[in-house]
């Protein structure tokens, strides 16, 4: 009974959000008049004692990760969070979906950027926006390229946890070999086309020895040209201010960026590593790719691999010669959810675990640990991520162009049920074209017109 | 003919390199420097091999406990399901009783049903006892097998009868007759099961992932997955780790090899 009532009130929650959101263009409203709180506990809900994250951060992330939970921990003593690393973002969705099907899902998850609209229909999570709500809980601090990113019907869904974006990462010393300037790597499409060709080197035999420019064939990548296009990828404004009900990237931007990348791999002077990011990664660290582009989270691993053998720079992600005004890079990444299946205690405890992991200096020395944005702004100013950006400086253009984008529909990026679908489809529409099985135009429209059907039979399926 | 056989062992010889090529490569990767690994293009052999990554796997996870746990439930899996096969196929190959074939074909039919149908029912079972984070959650679901108990049916059946005629005649048990005849006869068959009981538990990834949540509870398939990082994929780290992993396993090819192919083998012809 009470589920129902919750239902009921989510969904005029919706509809209400519903009248008052724009689409497409122009800035992103501050945030719809309903409000949430009635969604979250009540505000003298004790918190539970102890309760349970998943998370699938491993490594250094998985070490940073430690560092936080101890914190707070030992920060106070009524609540204890115990974080369970639980494999990559797919197996932890995966046992996540067989927990919720017992009961047995944990108060607090860390989902993939792509599993937004997949938590969001699964009905099983506490809107973050309801707590903020309740608490009046202040984000004005918080980074909004971030925050956008989660936001349905500008309503935060869930809290951003590591986020990034794909930069430039380009080789200064092979700049200077052939009379660039490194201190101005090529931002347009035309002035990476003018670039690659110049620091393209072939041997006596006349084999490539140095590709100028040499991206692997990533969804992600793809999307985030879109993005600096300035261009829609789904409707209902890319699917925030309503579930989109097609993908419509088979535009002029669409095409522009395929032909682009097309005739820089037919030119030889763009090097294509196939649906393989490492691949790409490891031919930039060998110097076989003079530039390429990747998330920032790399930033890292790129200055250890390549320390002593040539200086990394880092620019702004291309974007087309028209310089488009709207266009702008999307976060990506993953953030938090509040299970709804967890009783109130739990759900409270696990909101006081992501304030405390929202707090600047938190945010700061995450950010110092793994090399992702922090969320909030004012962690800038603490010591650890301070002495990241003396160590780091190549950083600074990441953190300008995430605060120069525009905040739209277009730079919120895409939110749809079966993205991680519409990702690899992507993946091979890019490379049928790169192959040259099909013309720019014939792959898009073939991997739009796949992908409304699989948007269409999922969003049956989830009424 | 001496020419034949040099042509024979340069042939062998040659599909071997093949054969072990990726294993060779995660052995050598496995000593190499990241950096060294990132030149173009990657070198074979490393120029100056080191152990630093095993150190680094040392220092990441507790892989000695990760095979620890493999160790204990692999060997759990092999010893439950040699008692479920082996009586189950000595009633489908020796006893004679109604419904004998129909309850043989719906115990092979169970083979058809994909794991993945099974695998939350499974899940809320154990849960539901409380098997969560243990070495029995780990391990009973997986004590009966249809294909083990297939394979030693067939072995079972290329027992003459008259040998079964003759202990009874001798007063044997149904009982002594499996222990004292019919074990000693189908070494190879039981090895096989155990064998490729022992190597199935031990690649198993979704359920130990799904039942586990302790870290200490964690077998080797789920604690190597922690070395690769989600955004920079470090090949010497990885390598290192699939490397300490998978020597028990060829350790125990290598150890049961003939049992093994003796065993898929001996149905083969005469079934």
């Amino acid at each position: 009974m009470r589920r129902l009532a919750t239902l009921a009130l989510a969904f005029t929650i919706t509809a209400a959000a519903c009248g008052g959101s724009t689409s497409t263009g122009g800035t992103t409203p501050s945030g719809g008049a309903a409000d949430m709180s009635a969604l979250a506990p009540a505000k003298d809900v004790a918190p539970a004692a102890t309760i349970t994250w998943w998370h699938a951060m491993s490594g250094v992330n998985g070490d940073a990760v430690k560092k936080i939970v101890d914190g707070f921990n030992s920060s106070q003593s009524k609540i204890k969070v115990e974080a369970i690393f639980q494999g990559t973002y797919d197996d932890l969705l995966a046992k996540l979906n067989t927990a919720i099907a017992s009961n047995a899902a944990p108060a607090l998850v860390q989902v993939y950027d792509i599993g937004q609209r997949y938590m969001y229909d699964s009905g099983q999570v506490v809107p973050m926006q309801a707590f903020i709500d309740r608490d009046k809980f202040n984000t004005s601090d918080f980074e909004a390229a971030v925050i956008n990113y989660y936001k349905y019907q500008d309503k935060l869904q869930s809290m951003p946890f590591n986020a990034s974006t794909p930069v430039l990462y380009y080789n200064k010393d092979a700049f200077k070999e052939v009379g660039l300037d490194p201190a101005k790597p090529p931002v347009t499409f035309t002035e990476i086309v003018d670039a690659a060709k110049k620091l393209t080197k072939k041997d006596a035999s006349g084999a490539t020895v140095r590709y100028g420019f040499g991206p692997s064939i990533y969804g992600w990548l793809f999307e985030q040209l879109m993005a600096t296009s300035g261009a829609l990828y789904a409707d209902n404004g890319n699917g925030r201010d309503n579930r989109a009900t097609q993908v419509v990237y088979n535009s002029a931007a669409g095409k522009t960026i395929l032909d682009w990348w097309k005739a820089g791999v037919n030119g030889r002077y763009f090097y294509n590593p196939g649906i393989d990011n490492d691949g790409a990664a490891n031919a930039f660290n060998a110097q076989k790719s003079a530039m390429y582009i990747e998330s920032t989270a790399r930033m890292r691993g790129h200055i250890t691999t390549i320390a002593g053998k040539f200086e990394l720079g880092i620019g702004l992600y291309p974007r087309p010669d028209s310089k488009p005004a709207t266009g702008g890079n999307i976060i990506g990444g993953a953030s938090l959810y509040i299970m709804k299946s967890r009783p109130a205690p739990e759900q409270q405890a696990a909101w006081e675990f992501v304030k405390y992991a929202m707090s600047p200096a938190v945010q700061a020395q995450w950010q110092s640990d793994t090399g992702y944005y922090p969320v909030v702004k004012s962690a800038y100013d603490q010591g650890p991520s301070k002495d990241f950006s003396t160590k780091y400086p190549q950083f600074q253009t990441a953190i300008s162009e995430i605060r120069d984008s525009p905040q739209n529909r277009m730079t919120n990026g895409a939110v749809l049920g079966v993205m991680p679908q519409a990702r690899q489809r992507t993946q091979k529409m890019i490379e049928s074209v790169l192959l040259g099985q099909a013309s720019s135009q014939d792959a898009l429209n073939a991997a739009v017109a796949d992908m409304n059907a699989a948007i269409d039979k999922y969003n049956k399926a989830n009424p | 003919m001496k020419l034949g056989t040099v042509a024979n062992y340069a042939l062998l010889v040659v599909g071997s390199i093949i054969v072990a090529f990726p294993l060779l490569l995660a052995l050598s990767y496995s000593v190499m420097s990241e950096s060294e690994i990132a030149t173009f293009p990657p070198p074979i052999v490393p120029a100056a091999p080191t152990l630093d990554n095993y150190a680094t796997v040392f220092a990441t996870i507790p892989i000695g406990r990760y095979l620890l746990n493999s160790f204990v439930v692999s060997s759990a899996v092999v010893i439950g399901q040699l008692l479920t096969a082996s009586l189950a196929a000595y009633a489908f190959s020796f006893l004679v009783f109604r419904g004998r074939q129909l309850l043989f074909f719906l115990f092979l039919s169970t083979l058809m049903i994909p794991w993945e149908a099974t695998i939350i029912p499974n899940y809320m079972t154990i849960r539901t006892i409380g098997w969560l984070d243990t070495y029995q959650g780990l391990a009973v679901p997986f004590m009966a097998t249809a294909f083990g108990t297939f394979l030693l049916r067939q072995a079972f059946l290329q027992i003459p009868r008259e040998l079964w005629d003759a202990a009874r005649i001798d007063g044997a048990t149904t009982f002594r007759f499996l222990v004292s005849t019919v074990i000693p006869l189908s070494r190879p068959a039981l090895g096989t099961v155990a064998i490729y009981g022992f190597l199935s538990t031990y690649n198993q990834y979704f359920w130990p992932l799904l039942v586990t949540n302790q870290p200490l509870m964690r077998t080797t398939q789920v604690g190597i997955a922690q070395l690769r990082f989600e955004e920079t994929l470090r090949w010497g780290l990885v390598m290192a780790g699939v490397i300490m992993v998978a020597v028990p396993t060829l350790a125990l090819l290598v150890l049961g090899q003939r049992q093994l192919i003796r065993g898929l083998t001996a149905g083969a012809v005469k079934g």
